[in-house]
């Protein structure tokens, strides 16, 4: 049987995703045997993006010229792609001030005169490509990455939770932050498959896995500003991960 | 029912009588304080007059996710043949025991699920009396059902200690010489009003179709999941398959669904029979006050008061009660 082969490559990211992988120490000769990771310039030498691929992996967000001919490259050339984490699912953390000025920004940080390079807002994959499938978080779970690492074996993908943070938070029963603390905590509204990591240990969600499915963000909203918390606030929490909630959304 | 007295400062040693029969769980609290049912190491860990755990007792039946099938490609789907270890469950409200018992109704009853059988046979319930607050309205004494093996009282300076079932009075046989004879009668309570109402509702088979409080409270739920997390009759599971990195093996489980979750109604080709949150709630009335299929005209409610306790913004469902021109606070 020929092994699957992967290509594993990260855009304007940070990395974290592809550490992911490599976290699965127990998993990794497993890993090893069952595909032929051909194009992962993270963990391997070979960095040409030749031959055709199974599936790609693609983290970080897209914000350069150079980030979106790797994206398309990889596109041409997998037969399933996968956005592999929050960056690539939602932009993430590298664009959560997409509505600032960007000469402004610039000049912040490299002071007055500065010219642009060719950058642009770093946007998710779906902005630019055909994106077959998500594995969302910052960083992603290893169980969600085995899983579809799993499922690709099987010519499947797998099936991930629709349904918020709060539920397995409520499954591990965990002391409720918002009702019980008056916390400003984003799980009603954040994709569960963390089981709860954060407010587990009594840490309140900060949303780092994007928009669950019909997200009632007014509703969120309206019960977060009754408890004091102020609307500017809760907007600056939440672009954190995803810089484009609609805040009148209710389903 | 004989009933015999049990002093307080005894039932340390009626907790090590019990834990002969199996590992004792009950209500206690944990390191965040929150009030849940879990091991019980020594008689101060257990809370005696707590008013409801976060999640009701069916977790030990039907827990947040079970693997429910293996496959391999030479035997195929097999059931899981791990044996489920004893548990005595201590402490046990009747509102949780009435759960309990129409959990029994929906999977042990003309189809038995295997698997929760096997839990259900695992588990002694030890029942307990408790003292309502505004949240919970809670059935008559008549209607509490029969299915604690034992059942404690509480009574000034101790309890008093029924045994419902022969497994129950097989355990009090090794526990007489705690025990002293009473002649003091419990008192019982009269049916909480909301309950009467409840009962009344689902006979009449009322669905409030053209109620205001449907779209308001569409527009306010979150679709946390809480409301059936921790309901003691919410026994909605959603079955999901996950092949193994060996690429031939795999595991089918089931995990707890809610009638609020978008995922709940949907069929292939992304249809959904419940498109949107106001029809959920609907669906979700008629479930839980009127029931259906064999259970119609069952109410699931048991008064326990979780789901009011545990929504984020403060949805009850038993507001459509009160609307109705009856005030049942």
């Amino acid at each position: 049987m020929t092994r699957p082969t992967l290509a594993i490559a990260g855009l304007t990211a940070c990395f974290g995703c592809q550490l992911t992988l490599f976290n699965c120490e127990a998993e990794l000769p497993t890993l090893a045997e069952c595909f032929d990771f051909t194009y992962f310039p993270m963990g391997n030498s070979r960095h040409d993006i030749g031959g055709e691929f199974s599936a790609a992996l693609v983290e970080g967000a897209v914000s350069t010229p150079d980030d979106l001919e790797t994206l398309i490259r990889l596109r041409s050339r997998s037969r399933i792609l996968i956005a592999f984490g929050t960056c690539a699912r939602w932009g993430g953390v590298a664009a959560m001030n997409n509505h600032l000025s960007r000469e402004a920004m610039a000049e912040s940080v490299y002071g007055k005169g500065t010219v642009l390079t060719g950058s642009f807002n770093p946007g998710p994959l779906d902005r630019f490509v055909t994106v077959d499938f998500s594995i969302t978080g910052c960083p992603p779970e290893k169980n969600e990455l085995l899983a579809t690492l799993a499922a690709l074996l099987h010519g499947t993908l797998p099936v991930f939770p629709q349904y918020p943070v709060c539920t397995e938070c409520r499954n591990r029963e965990c002391l409720c932050l918002l009702i019980e603390r008056g916390e400003p905590c984003l799980g009603p509204i954040t994709q569960a498959g963390c089981n709860a990591r954060c407010p587990a240990v009594s840490i309140k969600c900060e949303g780092c896995r994007g928009p669950v499915t019909e997200a009632n963000v007014a509703s969120e909203l309206e019960m977060l500003q009754e408890k004091g918390i102020s609307r500017e606030e809760l907007i600056r929490r939440m672009r954190r991960f995803y810089p484009e909630w609609d805040y009148g959304q209710r389903a | 029912m004989v009933r015999h007295f049990l002093p307080d400062n005894s039932l340390g040693q009626f907790l090590d009588g019990l834990s002969l029969f199996g590992a004792l769980h009950g209500p206690v609290r944990t390191t965040e304080g929150v009030e849940v049912f879990g091991p019980v190491r020594t008689e101060s860990d257990l809370l005696l007059n707590y008013r409801r755990t976060l999640i009701p007792p069916k977790k030990y039946l039907l827990p947040p996710r079970q693997t429910i099938l293996n496959y391999t490609v030479a035997a195929g789907y097999t059931l899981p043949d791990e044996p489920e270890p004893h548990i005595i469950l201590f402490g046990v409200h009747p509102c949780d025991l009435q759960g309990i018992a129409y959990l029994d109704r929906v999977f042990l009853g003309d189809r038995p699920d295997r698997l929760y059988r096997r839990r259900r046979e695992a588990i002694t319930l030890v029942g307990l009396s408790c003292e309502p607050d505004e949240f919970c309205f809670c059935t008559s004494d008549e209607n509490i059902p029969r299915n604690a093996d034992l059942f404690l009282q509480h009574v000034e300076h101790g309890f008093l200690v029924s045994a419902v079932t022969s497994k129950g009075e097989e355990m009090l046989d090794g526990l007489g010489k705690l025990l002293a004879s009473s002649r003091i009668t419990p008192q019982t309570s009269a049916e909480h009003r909301m309950m009467t109402r409840i009962r009344e509702v689902a006979r009449s088979g009322k669905t409030f179709p053209d109620s205001p409080l449907w779209e308001r409270f569409a527009a306010r739920c979150l679709s946390c999941g809480a409301c059936s997390v921790c309901c003691p009759t919410c026994y909605c599971f959603d079955v999901l398959e996950n092949g193994a990195l060996d690429g031939t093996t795999a595991d089918r489980f089931r995990e707890w669904d809610n009638c609020l979750f978008r995922a709940h109604g949907e069929v292939a080709g992304g249809t959904n029979f419940r498109p949107d949150r106001r029809e959920r709630f609907h669906y979700r009335y008629l479930h839980k006050y009127l029931g259906f299929g064999t259970l119609a005209g069952v109410p699931a409610c048991v008064g326990c008061g979780r789901c009011r306790v545990v929504c984020p913004v403060d949805i009850d469902l038993t507001e459509l009660f009160t609307e109705d021109g009856d005030a049942c606070s």
